[in-house]
């Protein structure tokens, strides 16, 4: 399209796209750091995102509408114990269906091969409408789970947890368990989860040991998901307690840990440093092509064409070389995101990263095109005087 | 040839570079008249000052003292964006190297002109540029890049960039110096055209002595002073 001037009579192409088209070699650097910028961006907080899921991945794959904790409770892993009793407060509000408890809390399991691993141990109701139960157990795991001391675990996590599939037994806390069922996609960033009955949870967690009226949450479904806001308004008289959406709780565990954990801000610096590689070099690029174009820019001065439309055609190169880049990063971010999900790495790329991720590119391109307008100061046709 | 009342005058024009001890005067009391439909050749050897000259006559540098009167219109009174316009409404430019963007068509060098300076629809354009290149010879190399022209095309393509929006004045810096006559003539050629069929005023700085039998007037510049002049008989 470029390269075939005849071609172009027909098809006008604005100049800033032409000079790109025709002038790879000297644009192409730009574009390289555009994509890298943006698959260095995309694909970190996808991996970012990723990550934060998983943390939140017990609440997410509950059937509770709400979740409610210890007062100012930060995220999933650091409740404290509430009184099982609340649970009439919380079931006497109009807009409730139905209340559980739900237990969560690290606990120490001693492999059978010896040596010991932190898990994260969930105890739930089992039933069908169970709210706390993942989603993903079978109901063949459920009846099973009902046993005294049987639990299931991820199946990714056995080497981990020191044994070989379902039948196999360890401790925890010196009580024996039995693992039952294997989960698939269930893998923790801490400790392994490891699921079981409420009665199991009480009888291998000394916390819920000492205190056996206790519970670490109350769930509740309502009777319309959409009251859920109303319910926790209401619960707001209990200034003893905290309520939560699920999905503001599922919020609030990832933001903890984004906000708090090395991990975040080393990901947010890393994401600002591509940003920062990626202007350098597109506005070096820019600056170079401009400034090596000075004596033709100078005489379209000296015949009096302003400023501002070369100024233009520089901030509108930008633009495209923005694109391109996006471009050129889009199908290595889907392959690179894929090939890690296959490897056990969990990539979320949802669509809204895409958007946010290329705009803020785009953003970068544009302002790489406002820092090479300086190279048109030294646009004067009187240079061109010898 | 020439009307009697001149296009532009330049009137006891100094003008000095650097500062202090640095400080060098290029042009001592420079004055004289061009005139529409005429081809004026400032010589001179190097260094003498000519392009300084252009330059303030064309308004793209201020002189010292001295004004220089275009059309009526004193240059040094106007602002700089006001100079731009003057520029843009009446001014040609051609200088020494041809200053083509490489991978630009001679069209689409010539259409830039045009849409960025006059606003001009791409339809006009496109029939203005058309019109020119075919008068120049260069209907048939219009969609090649301006890397794969000869250097006389590229020439004759600057020609046409300052041409195109018939302007009243055409300055020109050395226009044949990296050419060989035969393309050199050419140049001079269509300048004297511009100037006798438009009505044009045509001012070339050179150094070339065989483009004095184009010029109606020679002026002759030596150290920053006119020495001498040669002009039409009346």
């Amino acid at each position: 399209m470029f390269s075939s001037p005849h071609n172009t009579r027909n098809v006008k192409l604005p100049y800033s796209l032409l000079l790109i088209g025709r002038e790879r070699g000297r644009y192409l650097p730009a574009i390289l750091a555009v994509a890298f910028c943006a698959q260095l961006n995309i694909l970190q907080w996808g991996v970012l995102l990723g990550t934060l899921s998983v943390l939140s991945m017990p609440i997410d794959r509950s059937g509770a509408d709400v979740w409610i904790a210890s007062r100012d409770v930060l995220s999933l892993e650091l409740g404290h114990p509430i009184p099982e009793e609340w649970e009439a407060r919380v079931a006497s509000q109009p807009e409730v269906a139905r209340t559980e408890t739900y237990l969560f809390s690290f606990g120490y399991w001693h492999k059978p091969t010896g040596g010991s691993e932190v898990c994260e141990v969930i105890g739930t109701q089992l039933g069908e409408q169970a709210l706390g139960a993942l989603s993903d157990l079978t109901p063949q795991m459920r009846t099973r789970l009902t046993e005294p001391g049987a639990v299931v675990v991820d199946a990714s996590e056995l080497e981990r947890l020191g044994i070989h599939g379902v039948g196999d037994t360890a401790e925890v806390y010196g009580h024996r368990v039995v693992v039952v069922g294997l989960l698939h996609g269930f893998k923790s960033v801490g400790g392994p989860y490891v699921v079981c009955s409420l009665r199991t949870a009480r009888m291998i967690l000394p916390l819920f040991q000492e205190k056996p009226h206790d519970t670490m949450y109350l769930l509740a479904r309502c009777r319309d998901a959409a009251a859920a806001q109303q319910l926790i308004e209401h619960l707001r008289q209990y200034p003893d307690l905290s309520a939560f959406t699920r999905d503001e709780f599922s919020l609030r565990t990832r933001l903890y840990w984004l906000t708090q954990t090395n991990a975040g801000i080393g990901m947010g610096f890393t994401a600002a440093l591509a940003l920062l590689v990626g202007l350098v070099v597109t506005s070096q690029t820019l600056y170079a092509a401009t400034a090596a174009s000075l004596r033709e820019y100078a005489v379209l001065r000296a015949l009096g064409i302003a400023r501002w439309r070369m100024g233009a055609m520089v901030l509108a190169q930008s633009f495209w070389v923005g694109l391109f880049g996006i471009a050129v990063a889009m199908p290595v971010i889907f392959s690179l995101g894929a090939a890690a999900n296959f490897s056990g790495a969990r990539v979320l790329l949802p669509a809204w990263l895409f958007a946010g991720g290329n705009a803020l590119t785009m953003a970068m391109a544009l302002v790489s095109g406002l820092a090479a307008l300086r190279s048109l100061r030294l646009v004067e046709p009187i240079t061109l005087l010898r | 040839m020439s009307s009697a009342k001149p296009t532009l005058e330049a009137r006891c024009l100094f003008r000095s570079f650097g500062a202090g001890d640095t400080k060098t005067t290029v042009l001592h009391d420079v004055s004289l008249d061009l005139y529409g439909g005429e081809v004026s050749l400032m010589m001179g050897p190097s260094g003498s000052g000519k392009s300084t000259l252009l330059a303030l006559l064309s308004g793209l540098l201020r002189p010292d003292s001295g004004e220089v009167i275009a059309l009526g219109q004193r240059l040094g009174q106007m602002s700089e964006n006001e100079q731009r316009r003057f520029r843009l409404r009446h001014c040609g430019f051609i200088f020494q190297g041809f200053n083509l963007f490489p991978s630009l068509t001679p069209r689409e060098q010539l259409e830039m002109v045009l849409r960025w300076g006059e606003g001009t629809s791409q339809r006009e354009a496109e029939r203005r540029v058309e019109a020119a290149l075919k008068q120049l010879g260069l209907g048939h190399r219009g969609d090649l890049t301006a890397d794969q022209l000869s250097g006389g095309e590229k020439q004759r393509v600057a020609i046409a960039r300052a041409l195109l929006k018939e302007p009243t004045f055409c300055f020109a810096d050395e226009p044949t110096s990296s050419l060989d006559w035969t393309n050199g003539e050419q140049v001079v050629q269509l300048l004297r055209a511009a100037a006798r069929e438009r009505g044009a005023t045509i001012f070339i700085v050179g150094h070339d002595s065989r483009i004095m039998p184009y010029a109606d007037r020679v002026y002759y510049l030596e150290d920053g002073r006119l020495s001498r002049k040669t002009e039409p008989e009346a």
